[in-house]
């Protein structure tokens, strides 16, 4: 028990991790409660909490108004998730985004070229091996911008192209909730404002009403980041002491990787075309990198982005209500009930004429 | 109006007030838990207890082969320790499985109650098990089910231990709130010439319902694996 959990340990002091904005479902009802949580660290694990000092934007855009999500709101559910609770108001898509301040960090050669690797963050790792800089190390400046897109009700309004404003950031070029499995969905990357072209994004999904543990069973020790505290990619600007890389036994042990799921690049305009093959809540990532040539201080500046919706499939629309959950998956409660007094009364039919031919 | 009709339209009036809770919850239920505290946990225990129906089915099968409220008490006890130990135990060293396969295996304990219930296990000159040993067994099975489905929520890990309590004690709230009318539907019936129709037709009833879950689950299984 002992090893694994050390070995788990080392597996989430290694990794890097995205951020992104997460809901239990994308598709949530009119005027009810529901909560926005940050996941920084996969998008099935969050590992840390944002501090509130580290959030430059976080706001929530609908029916053409944006509006702040204050500081206070947000609530840290433990030592890995942060939260904000909220009643949801009239029917519309929404926008939902969090913008966080650059921090730095500094890591050896070979730290920031497993990195590179495993975050997918390929091209320049090319650039660095065309290069013969390999054996540099790193001090990397990074930023996280995160957007979600969700649907308040059935009316589908025009929020979803709201361009928050960050330094990276994802824009579908229709609304997401127009699109339903076996579509496709063009997203246009951009930066600074401006198109970003050849740009590697991954995207990559999980089943509508999934839950927050692994379907593999595997075990989900709650102690784990209690323990791991502060050691580990919270970063507080002391560069040099945590890692952001994944190591080799890392990789050997948990097949941990970022790059899971539809390997994509932006064309010229910072277009992509997501599939959108199964029903399910979709995660697009990208890391643009650059060499920071004008600062002696850095060597790399990297911007973050994620963006996540759900897709359902087309005839859903009509008749589920969007509230995706495990019972949407089962039985409904009350077919089964129905169905159970419908079968016991034919049932009871059956033996009571038999008894009484006896 | 014949005393047949007048049991099966008490039992479709007793069963009714299920159809209250059958709502789909869960995403209600992880906003719940997310800013009610642990009354929210107690609350959404005592739901799922309430709307699971392959546990209110075991339950129907266990009660309806006792008569006595002292067996109905001592087996309940029994089989309220075994879902205790594994809900609190598997919650809260993290383990679980695959929530299809361990609802699968719940499936089958309704199979193997209707079973049980229509002396099938003798007719196949079979030694029926050891009942309270096999209750307490399907018992840590439905326990480590609850435990599987409150895993699958965003707990948290403050007050984690204090959590998985509520939740447990919810799942009892909701266990006595379900067994009140199901004794009492099994108590009516049982005063009336009709009651062994009713007696099979319920557990033949559990016999197919066990085994449409079982296949049911296990085609989730494959489905999502």
């Amino acid at each position: 028990m002992r090893r694994p959990c050390i070995l788990l340990l080392l597996v989430l002091l290694l990794c890097s991790h995205d951020l992104y904005l997460k809901m239990e479902t994308y598709f949530v009802p009119e005027q009810s409660a529901v909560s926005l949580q940050l996941y920084n660290g996969t998008f099935e694990k969050s590992e840390n909490t944002i501090t509130r000092d580290r959030m430059l934007d976080a706001s929530i855009v609908s029916h053409g108004e944006r509006k702040a999500i204050i500081s206070s709101a947000w609530q840290d559910l433990d030592s890995t998730i942060t939260q904000v609770n909220f009643n949801t108001g009239e029917s519309g898509t929404y926008v939902a985004g969090v913008s966080t301040k650059a921090r730095n960090i500094k890591l050896s050669a070979d730290k920031f070229n497993d990195y590179l690797t495993h975050d997918g963050v390929l091209d320049m790792l090319a650039a660095r091996k065309q290069a013969g800089k390999m054996k540099q190390d790193a001090v990397e400046s990074y930023q996280k911008h995160v957007k979600a897109i969700y649907q308040v009700g059935e009316k589908r309004t025009d929020d979803w192209k709201t361009k928050l404003g960050y330094p990276i950031e994802f824009v579908p070029q229709s609304n997401p909730y127009d699109a339903y499995t076996g579509d496709h969905i063009r997203i246009q990357l951009l930066h600074e404002g401006q198109a970003l072209p050849d740009q590697l994004v991954y995207a990559d999904y999980v089943p509508s009403g999934h839950q927050h543990q692994e379907k593999s069973g595997e075990n989900h020790d709650h102690t784990h980041n209690n323990e791991l505290g502060d050691h580990h990619h919270d970063h507080v600007g002391d560069a040099g002491q945590h890692g952001h890389s994944h190591e080799n036994m890392e990789d050997e042990n948990s097949n941990h990787t970022h790059t899971e799921g539809q390997q994509l690049r932006t064309d010229a305009e910072g277009m992509l075309s997501l599939h959108l093959p199964h029903d399910g809540i979709y995660y697009l990532r990208t890391i643009y990198m650059t060499e920071a040539k004008d600062v002696d201080s850095l060597t790399h500046r990297s911007k973050w982005a994620t963006l996540t919706f759900e897709t359902t499939h087309r005839h859903d629309d009509t008749t589920h209500d969007h509230d995706h959950n495990h019972e949407d998956e089962g039985i409904p409660t009350w077919w089964f009930v129905v169905g159970s007094i419908v079968a016991i009364l034919l049932l009871f039919m059956l033996f009571s004429k038999k008894s009484t031919n006896a | 109006m014949p005393k047949s009709r007048q049991m099966t339209l008490a039992a479709v009036l007793i069963l009714l007030p299920f159809l209250s809770f059958a709502h789909d919850v869960t995403s209600a239920d992880q906003a719940l838990l997310s800013q009610g505290g642990l009354m929210a946990y107690i609350r959404v225990g005592a739901t799922h207890m309430l709307t699971g129906y392959d546990h209110l089915l075991f339950l129907t099968g266990v009660v309806f082969y006792l008569r006595s409220f002292k067996d109905i008490l001592k087996f309940i006890s029994v089989f309220t320790l075994g879902h205790c130990v594994t809900l609190i135990g598997a919650t809260y060293l993290g383990i679980s499985a695959n929530e299809y396969l361990v609802d699968a295996v719940i499936a089958l304990s309704v199979l193997y109650k209707g079973l049980e219930n229509l002396d099938s296990f003798q007719r196949i000159g079979i030694k029926t098990p050891n009942l309270l040993l096999m209750v307490g067994f399907f018992g840590l099975i439905h326990g480590f089910g609850l435990s599987t489905r409150l895993q699958s929520f965003e707990t948290g890990s403050d007050e984690f231990l204090s959590k998985i309590l509520c939740f447990n004690l919810g799942v009892e709230i909701g266990q006595v709130l379900a067994l009140i009318p199901i004794v009492f539907m099994i108590s009516l019936s049982r005063k009336r010439t009709q009651y062994q129709a009713f007696y099979k037709a319920v557990n033949w009833y559990l016999v197919i319902a066990g085994l449409g879950l079982f296949l049911y689950q296990i085609y989730q299984y494959f489905l999502t694996s």
